[in-house]
């Protein structure tokens, strides 16, 4: 383990005056999580796979995910520490510390997402050697090498096989020329589909914010230039969990504050999510949200409230000025 | 113009109105191949120029639109209507990129070659930003704003190559169908566009 440089990172009383809206927004949407910490548990039983995974496991690896990230982003000793690191352990905890990797693996060997999801847990330290075993055997195939997926995707297993420690299948720059943004696409061409295949390239690229310096100058410059754009008609179309993806696009992005424009356009949107969070810190998917709307339920606000929290969490260490590559990376 | 048909409406108020409602644009031909336009055809824009002029409350891209074809008598060598100092354009470099590139779209018909107004100015300062907003007006199905965007585009350095303007004229052109406004102003672009693109050849085979 490295030592986690903490003599930049923010604290409620170093940043002092009015609280920001992403700060706010940080904050709020993380107690949403906690508060909801037991819809995201596990069916008793075999675990689900197949179609049941995208209601059950799939949101346990987003709070795997995020609660990771938002912890490499916050002050040990900090609230926002302390909760993403219980929220971590909790998920940890519902996979059986890692058995149900196993189980998995054991079921579908060359499916790519338990290893997708158990590299969230290997990079924070949680790891299962039984799992790994299998891993490793599976990953040496020309099969794996070869499965077929969508250019974004491949990224994610090559991150998640860095995080985890295995040779990687591929080079990730030839993977990253392949995606829609690895070809500097005309921005207008950009819809909701692409907006969820490029943001999650910069997520894989950047390991979730921790390398920012990875991602390419010209693809950071491509970027800052359409970034405000989209965002602009997101927000105008509430989709707020892409909005928050491409907030968090805006905050990984190094040197963001030399591009024109870019910080109005982050200050816009931080609004917007704050004032569409209802009272308890959730944020719909899509939608007016609560001042217009009855409060929605878990499905339809856990992927948006995890990705501001994620989000806000980047853009409130940015705002501090806490250069991201000070950032302890893959600290457990 | 039309041949000469609003020349013999010369004294037609709703003539006149007509034209300068259309405003520049009506000579945008003879401006763009450099060719004068026909004497009556000049004579009736002029007289559209002269009887209405903008007043005090009118909204400054009446202002400005006015200006601009007193701008192009000018460019066509017109008499008596000197071009004069054009109008304020301040209220332009404080507007957001979103809002910038609404109005300027609604002053297309100043995004000339050559343009050298004020607001043509706040245009060419902001390459990114009015790249930015042709984006969110194609993503908003708003061809008319795109188009308008985009002639700006053609008339201003800095844009990043990224934007792919090309296709995107014609990608506007085809999805408006048959708007008469945006064929115009993507047209325009268009014409713009490839005169420069020859232009920059030969500056190169002279150098």
């Amino acid at each position: 383990m490295s030592t986690p440089r903490t003599a930049h990172m923010v604290t409620e009383a170093s940043r002092g005056g009015r609280e920001s809206h992403a700060s706010r927004v940080s904050r709020s949407a993380l107690e949403w999580v906690r508060d909801h910490q037991d819809s995201f548990r596990l069916p008793d039983g075999e675990p689900a796979l197949d179609a049941d995974a995208n209601w059950t496991l799939k949101p346990l690896g987003e709070l795997a995910q995020l609660t990771f990230s938002i912890r490499a982003h916050s002050e040990p000793g900090s609230a926002r520490h302390g909760h993403a690191s219980e929220l971590l352990g909790f998920a940890w905890d519902q996979t059986r510390q890692g058995g149900l990797f196993v189980d998995l693996l054991r079921g579908e060997p060359f499916a790519t997402y338990p290893l997708e999801i158990y590299a969230a847990f290997a990079a924070a330290g949680l790891r299962h050697p039984g799992f790994e075993e299998l891993a490793v055997t599976v990953q040496r195939t020309r099969g794996w090498e070869r499965i077929e997926q969508e250019p974004n995707r491949r990224l994610g297993m090559l991150n998640s096989e860095r995080r985890v420690g295995l040779p990687p299948s591929g080079d990730p720059s030839a993977a990253l020329a392949r995606t829609w943004l690895g070809g500097l696409p005309e921005p207008w061409t950009f819809e909701r589909t692409a907006g969820y295949w490029l943001t999650h390239v910069v997520f894989h690229l950047t390991d979730w914010g921790n390398t920012p310096r990875l991602m390419p100058a010209e693809l950071g410059g491509y970027l800052a230039a359409w970034v405000p754009a989209w965002l602009d008609t997101c927000l105008e179309a509430e989709q707020w969990d892409l909005s928050g993806e491409l907030l968090a696009v805006a905050a990984i992005l190094p040197d963001a504050a030399s591009y024109t424009g870019l910080a109005d356009a982050v200050e816009t949107g931080w609004a917007r999510i704050a004032d569409i969070q209802d009272a308890a810190g959730g944020i719909p998917e899509t939608g007016l949200g609560r001042p217009h709307e009855p409060a929605r339920d878990f499905m339809h606000c856990y992927h948006s409230t995890l990705v501001a929290a994620f989000a806000a969490t980047l853009a409130d260490v940015r705002l501090a000025g806490v250069h991201p590559a000070a950032v302890q990376e893959g600290v457990a | 113009m039309v041949g000469g048909t609003v020349g013999t409406l010369a004294d037609d108020q709703l003539g006149l109105a007509a034209v300068r409602v259309l405003g520049a644009d009506v000579l945008l031909p003879s401006v763009l191949t450099r060719r004068r336009p026909l004497p009556d055809d000049l004579a009736v824009f002029q007289r559209a120029v002269l009887t209405f002029a903008p007043g005090a409350t009118s909204s400054e891209t009446t202002v400005w639109s006015h200006w601009g074809m007193t701008q192009t008598l000018h460019r066509l060598d017109a008499p008596a209507t000197g071009p004069g100092a054009g109008p304020d354009a301040s209220w332009l470099e404080a507007l957001e990129w979103p809002k910038l590139t609404h109005q300027l779209s609604i002053l297309a018909a100043l995004a000339v070659p050559g343009a050298d107004s004020a607001v043509a100015q706040v245009a060419a300062d902001r390459p990114v930003d009015v790249a930015r907003g042709f984006v969110r007006a194609v993503r908003r199905r708003d061809w008319l704003q795109a188009a308008g965007a985009g002639r700006w585009l053609s008339v201003i350095d800095g844009v990043p190559e990224t934007l792919g303007l090309d296709t995107g004229l014609e990608f506007v052109a085809q999805m408006a169908g048959a708007d008469a406004r945006v064929g115009l102003h993507v047209h325009a672009a268009q014409h713009i566009r490839a005169e420069s693109a020859v232009n920059a050849v030969s500056a190169g085979g002279r150098g």
